[in-house]
C-alpha cells in the first residue's frame, strides 16, 4: 500500500514469464509489438480503475475516464519520458482524465454547511452501518470536495501511496499535497463523524492523537 | 489559546501534516494538552483517514475491462490503418494540456501508420518518425452509441482473437484464446457490452436501440458468458440473437435477447447475474 511499485508481485508471479518491466513493455509498444501495452493494462487496470472510481465517485464516469486515459497513454506512449515510473505515468494520465471530468461538468466548490446539510439529507441512518454502506458514504462524502482536495485525498489516504508519488502524479509539490489533505480531511470531519459514531471504524488511532498531542 | 476557544479543524490538520511553523505547532500542542474538544477534533482527523484508507477498492469489473480491450484493439487497427471509423477520440489535447511531456504540437494532418522508436541511453525513447500525429483523426466521434457498438465488435472481432487481448478473462498467457475457437459450434449471437443500466420498463419496451442492429454472422465470445448462454439456450428452446453486457437496476447482468416472433417484432428478454442466476423474470419485449 505505499508508493506504486513498477512491477505489481502478481506479475512476477507467472510461471514461466520472466518479468519484463513496464518500461521494457511500453518500449516494446513502440517498437510495435501488439501485447505489450495490453500487459501494461492488465498489470495496472485495477489500480487506475480504483483512482478513477474514487476520484470521480460514478461507474460509468470512471470508465470512461480509465478508457480515454488508456487509450491516450497508448498513443502517447513514445512521450513518455524515462525519468517518471511508468506507474506514476498512468496515474498522471488517469487523474488528468478524471479532473478534466469534473472540469467539464464544473463541479462548484460546496461552503461547509451545505456539505453538514448535503450529509445530513443524505444519510438515511441505517441501524447497522455495513463496510459497504460506509464506502458509500464515504464516496458521496468525497464528491462534495474541491477536486484538488479529493484527486489527493484518493491518492494518498485511500491508495496508500506516499505523500512525494502523489506529488509527482499530481505534478505539485509535497507541501501543496498535505495541505489539500488536511484542508480535505478537516472538511469531512463533520460529514462523516456520524459514521464513525456508529461504526466499528471508530477505532480511532488516540495512540496517534496523543503522539501529536505530546510532540 | 485557552478558554472558551479552540483552534478549527483546518489549523489541527495542518499540525497533523506538519505543515504549521515551529512556533505554531508548540502553542496548538500546549493547548491541545489541556482541551478535550481540541483532542477530540484532532481524534475525528485521524478518524477520516482511517476511514478513507478502510474504504475497500474494488477492481475493475470485466465489463470495463474488455471495453477497454476494445477501445485499444481498435485504436491498434486504426493505427494499422484499416481504420474502424467508428470510433471517436476524446479531446485528448484537452486532457493532456498541461502534461509536462506535452512537448510543442505542430500539426502533422496524416496518421503514421507504423510507429518506430529508438531506446536512448538514458533510457528514454525518441520517437524516429515525427512525434506527433493525427491531429486531423482527434475529432472522430468517441463515445460509441449502443448501435455502433455491436458493428465494432464485428468489425474488429477478428483482431481480438488473434492478438489475444480478450485474454482478460484471466487464463495463463501462453494461449489465451484456446479451446475458444476449436469449439464445435458456438450458438451464435452477437455480444455487446453497453454497460448499460436497464431498467424493468426498459426491457419491456423497444431495445434495439439499447442493443444495436444484429450483424449477421458476427460474434464476439468469452467463455463464462459463452456458457451461460448456452444454458439459458437449452431453457428457452432456442439459442438468443443477441446478448448485451449491462446492468439491470444497478446489478451486473447479461440481457440475452430471443426471437418470439420475428414477423410480430416479439422478442423474449432474459436476464441474468454474472453467475447465471436469473434476476428477472423472463419477458416479452419488441425489437425495433
Amino acid at each position: 500500500m505505499n508508493s506504486p511499485p513498477e512491477t505489481p508481485p502478481a506479475a512476477d508471479q507467472q510461471a514461466g514469464r520472466t518479468a519484463v518491466s513496464d518500461a521494457d513493455l511500453l518500449n516494446r509498444h513502440i517498437a510495435g509489438d501488439p501485447q505489450a501495452f495490453s500487459e501494461i493494462v492488465k498489470r495496472h487496470r485495477d489500480r487506475m480503475w480504483a483512482v478513477a472510481l474514487r476520484t470521480l465517485g460514478d461507474p460509468d464516469e470512471a470508465a470512461d475516464a480509465v478508457q480515454d486515459a488508456f487509450v491516450s497513454a497508448y498513443r502517447k506512449a513514445e512521450s513518455f519520458r524515462g525519468e517518471a515510473a511508468v506507474t506514476t505515468w498512468l496515474h498522471r494520465i488517469v487523474v488528468n482524465a478524471c479532473l478534466d471530468r469534473m472540469r467539464r461538468k464544473s463541479v462548484r466548490p460546496v461552503a461547509d454547511d451545505e456539505l453538514i446539510e448535503a450529509a445530513e439529507r443524505e444519510t438515511p441512518v441505517p441501524d447497522q452501518t455495513t463496510e459497504r454502506e460506509v464506502s458509500m458514504e464515504v464516496s458521496s462524502a468525497l464528491k462534495l470536495l474541491p477536486a484538488d482536495q479529493r484527486a489527493a485525498l484518493v491518492l494518498v489516504d485511500m491508495m496508500g501511496y506516499s505523500v512525494e508519488d502523489a506529488a509527482q502524479v499530481l505534478q505539485v509539490p509535497s507541501g501543496t499535497v498535505k495541505s489539500r489533505c488536511a484542508r480535505g480531511r478537516a472538511k469531512l470531519v463533520p460529514i462523516l463523524s456520524h459514521l464513525r459514531n456508529r461504526s466499528d471504524l471508530s477505532r480511532v488511532s488516540s495512540a496517534k492523537g496523543a503522539e501529536l498531542r505530546d510532540g | 489559546m485557552t478558554g472558551d476557544t479552540h483552534y478549527d479543524l483546518e489549523i489541527l490538520a495542518e499540525l497533523a501534516e506538519g505543515l504549521l511553523d515551529a512556533a505554531t505547532a508548540l502553542q496548538v500542542r500546549e493547548h491541545l494538552a489541556i482541551c478535550d474538544p481540541c483532542g477530540e477534533s484532532l481524534a475525528d482527523l485521524a478518524a477520516v483517514r482511517e476511514m478513507l484508507s478502510g474504504t475497500p477498492t474494488p477492481a475493475m469489473p470485466m465489463g470495463v475491462a474488455l471495453r477497454i480491450d476494445r477501445a485499444l484493439a481498435a485504436e491498434a487497427e486504426s493505427l494499422r490503418g484499416g481504420g474502424v471509423g467508428l470510433v471517436e477520440a476524446p479531446a485528448w489535447d484537452d486532457i493532456m494540456r498541461d502534461a509536462p511531456w506535452e512537448t510543442e504540437t505542430p500539426s502533422l494532418p496524416e496518421p503514421e501508420p507504423v510507429r518506430l522508436g529508438v531506446v536512448g541511453d538514458d533510457g528514454t525513447v525518441v520517437p524516429v518518425t515525427p512525434a506527433r500525429r493525427r491531429r486531423a483523426a482527434t475529432r472522430r466521434r468517441w463515445a460509441m452509441p449502443a448501435a455502433a457498438a455491436g458493428v465494432a465488435a464485428a468489425v474488429i472481432g477478428a483482431t481480438v482473437v488473434t492478438t489475444g487481448i480478450l485474454s482478460a478473462s484471466g487464463g495463463p498467457d501462453t494461449n489465451p484464446m484456446i479451446g475458444v475457437q476449436a469449439d464445435a459450434a458456438p450458438p451464435k449471437y452477437q455480444l455487446t457490452d453497453s454497460n448499460w443500466n436497464y431498467t424493468d420498463q426498459e426491457l419491456s419496451g423497444s431495445l434495439l436501440g439499447y442493443i444495436g442492429p444484429v450483424n449477421a454472422g458476427g460474434t464476439t465470445e468469452s467463455s463464462k458468458i459463452d456458457q451461460c448462454v448456452r444454458q439459458v439456450a437449452a431453457k428457452v428452446g432456442t439459442a438468443p440473437f443477441a446478448v448485451d453486457q449491462g446492468f439491470y437496476n444497478g446489478q451486473e447482468a447479461n440481457v440475452m435477447v430471443f426471437w418470439h416472433n420475428v414477423s410480430k417484432n416479439q422478442v423474449l428478454v432474459h436476464v441474468v447475474g454474472p453467475e447465471c442466476d436469473q434476476v428477472r423474470e423472463p419477458a416479452l419485449a419488441r425489437w425495433k
